[in-house]
């Protein structure tokens, strides 16, 4: 089934106008890499409440009045997975798969996806933010961390992409 | 005169309830532009899909303008907004690293999260990905703490670098991104895509 | 037109516009003038020499006294305790949070009540709170705390009760007043309540 994306120049408007929304209304930009976070240290905070209440880390995040999923980054993320649906579901490409480029197999893309992913959750806490909450946020609001984020992250990407293009291309 | 809850102008117990209505929209729009399709997102390295760069910049533009102008009217108070912190070493690096989960994994967080509400399962890996990675960075943080806390400028932003005013720094993004897009659609031509 | 002709004409033609506009640095008034005018009638702003004697005896650690003069007028001469932010700095970042606070009670003082009126008409209309002006100045607080005048016999046995404190104040203070007739009687001094601002939380985010 064709399916049709919408035109990105009016997506990136649209987009900006959500991201001055989030400024206007709570004084913050968008952000993704800091409910994942939230969530490990919830995690952690259960299964090992005394390692999480000593370590320089976790302990930031737990104690007695601090809850770390009433955050804002954990409620934002929960409305994206609402409007990724939405949307989806309008636009008819609502189905379980697994993407791929047809020259590799499901399981070698699914490795790959979980390689990305452990480095991407590294390197978002390392770099205090990933595209969204550094990157995108922080050009809005015209930081050096926004700009040295960004062309870190898309320079670094362009620089590897000739090493993994059988993935892809 | 905004930002709104931290000015008090709208109680503080609304923040998260606005976290939500924002995610929606910030969900929406970003599946609607493509970016639940890791095809797409890669697709910029390789010069077949620029859809990346094109809202990435438009929407950082926009919003960029958007505050500016705000300000120049009095409905924003830009001291109030936050401005995330320069830490230029883990900056770096952390970039480099997440540059290479971009091209490795063909997702970000935020996207990721996207397409896995559209049941992309190589999404939903990859987030399982995240969660590790996140670990990882908290048990081995008492060794990286330093460098970490390293090489602080605050909330230093790019126009005081180079001192110039915030709209002219603003303006020189715009011509930067219209050049972009330019070379853009160039390479799009150049590299046609197959139906994904 | 298409979409992407348009972003692009719109976000050309913003940037130029926004590139034209100085750095906007101004700092907002907060109240209208019709709030302004209010509270200058109430004369709420007000607080006497007496009660500042007393809190500065009783040392009050809520008490913060600001000096609005020039730092050689500061320099011969300051009240104890009191810091200087000369009226013509008072709008810098680094006394901010000396007079955008919640925790303690500022009171303003020049030599008469000119200046410190003037540091406190600022301060008002950009919002801040907890900021006073002490009645008569350092001239009205020489004359009658440092060198209280006693009181003629016909006068009312609250002049004595005044006269009595201002004594032992003076030479707690410093003064060249004598011991007084009576012991000082506490005079329980009426503190303005300090407005309790919710510390403004720096803006929080990130990711």
């Amino acid at each position: 089934m064709k399916t049709s994306y919408m035109n990105p120049y009016l997506a990136g408007v649209l987009l900006g106008l959500v991201l001055l929304m989030a400024f206007f209304f709570s004084g913050r930009g968008l952000g993704a890499s800091g409910a994942v976070k939230s969530v490990v240290v919830t995690a952690v905070e259960t299964v090992a409440p005394e390692h999480a209440a000593n370590s320089l880390f976790y302990g930031n995040y737990v104690g007695e009045d601090k809850s770390p999923m009433k955050s804002w980054l954990v409620f934002e993320m929960m409305g994206v997975l609402v409007g990724g649906f939405l949307s989806g579901a309008l636009s008819g490409r609502l189905n379980w798969k697994v993407e791929h480029f047809p020259g590799i197999t499901a399981n070698r893309r699914l490795i790959f996806a979980a390689m990305g992913g452990i480095l991407f959750g590294f390197g978002s806490q390392l770099g205090r933010g990933c595209t969204s909450g550094s990157a995108l946020t922080g050009m809005a609001v015209l930081s050096v961390a926004g700009f040295v984020s960004m062309m870190a992250i898309f320079g670094t990407a362009f620089a590897l992409a000739y090493f993994f293009r059988k993935n892809w291309i | 005169m905004g930002p709104l809850i931290p000015q008090e102008i709208i109680g503080a117990d609304w923040n998260l309830f606005i976290a939500f209505i924002i995610g929606i929209g910030f969900g929406f729009v970003l599946e609607q532009a493509g970016f639940s399709s890791s095809r797409k997102l890669a697709g910029m390295f390789y010069g077949y899909d620029t859809v990346v760069l094109k809202v990435f910049f438009t929407a950082a533009i926009t919003a960029m303008l958007g505050l500016l102008f705000f300000s120049l009217f009095g409905w924003i108070d830009l001291n109030l907004v936050y401005v995330n912190p320069t830490f230029l070493g883990s900056a770096i690096v952390g970039g480099i690293i997440m540059g290479a989960g971009f091209i490795i994994g063909g997702f970000c967080p935020g996207t990721s999260v996207c397409a896995a509400a559209i049941g992309k399962i190589d999404a939903m890996v990859f987030i399982g990905g995240i969660f590790l990675g996140i670990f990882v960075f908290a048990e081995a943080f008492p060794l990286i703490k330093d460098f970490y806390m390293s090489g602080s400028f605050g909330g230093l932003k790019v126009p005081e670098v180079f001192g110039i005013s915030s709209g002219v720094f603003a303006f020189l993004v715009i011509i930067a991104a219209l050049i972009m897009f330019k070379l853009g659609e160039l390479a799009e031509k150049k590299w046609p895509r197959e139906e994904y | 037109m298409t979409v992407k002709n348009i972003v692009f004409i719109g976000m050309l033609f913003l940037g130029v516009v926004i590139a034209m506009v100085p750095e906007n640095t101004t700092k907002p008034y907060k109240l209208t003038a019709e709030a302004m005018l209010v509270e200058v009638q109430g004369a709420a702003e007000m607080v006497s020499a007496d009660d500042v004697a007393h809190w500065v005896i009783s040392k009050d650690p809520s008490l913060q006294l600001i000096d609005v003069r020039t730092p050689d007028e500061f320099d011969k001469y300051h009240l104890e305790g009191a810091i200087n932010i000369p009226l013509s700095v008072i709008l810098r970042d680094e006394y901010r949070d000396y007079l955008d606070q919640g925790v303690k009670m500022n009171v303003l003082y020049s030599n008469g009540t000119l200046i410190s009126h003037q540091a406190w008409m600022i301060l008002r209309q950009l919002g801040f709170k907890n900021n006073y002006v002490l009645q008569g100045g350092l001239n009205y607080w020489f004359d009658t705390i440092m060198n209280p005048q006693e009181p003629s016999t016909l006068a009312a046995n609250e002049e004595f009760a005044k006269y009595d404190f201002r004594k032992a104040a003076s030479s707690a203070l410093g003064g060249g007043g004598a011991v007084a007739l009576t012991a000082p009687t506490q005079t329980q001094a009426e503190k303005p309540k300090v407005v309790r601002t919710k510390k403004k939380k720096a803006p929080q985010g990130g990711c």
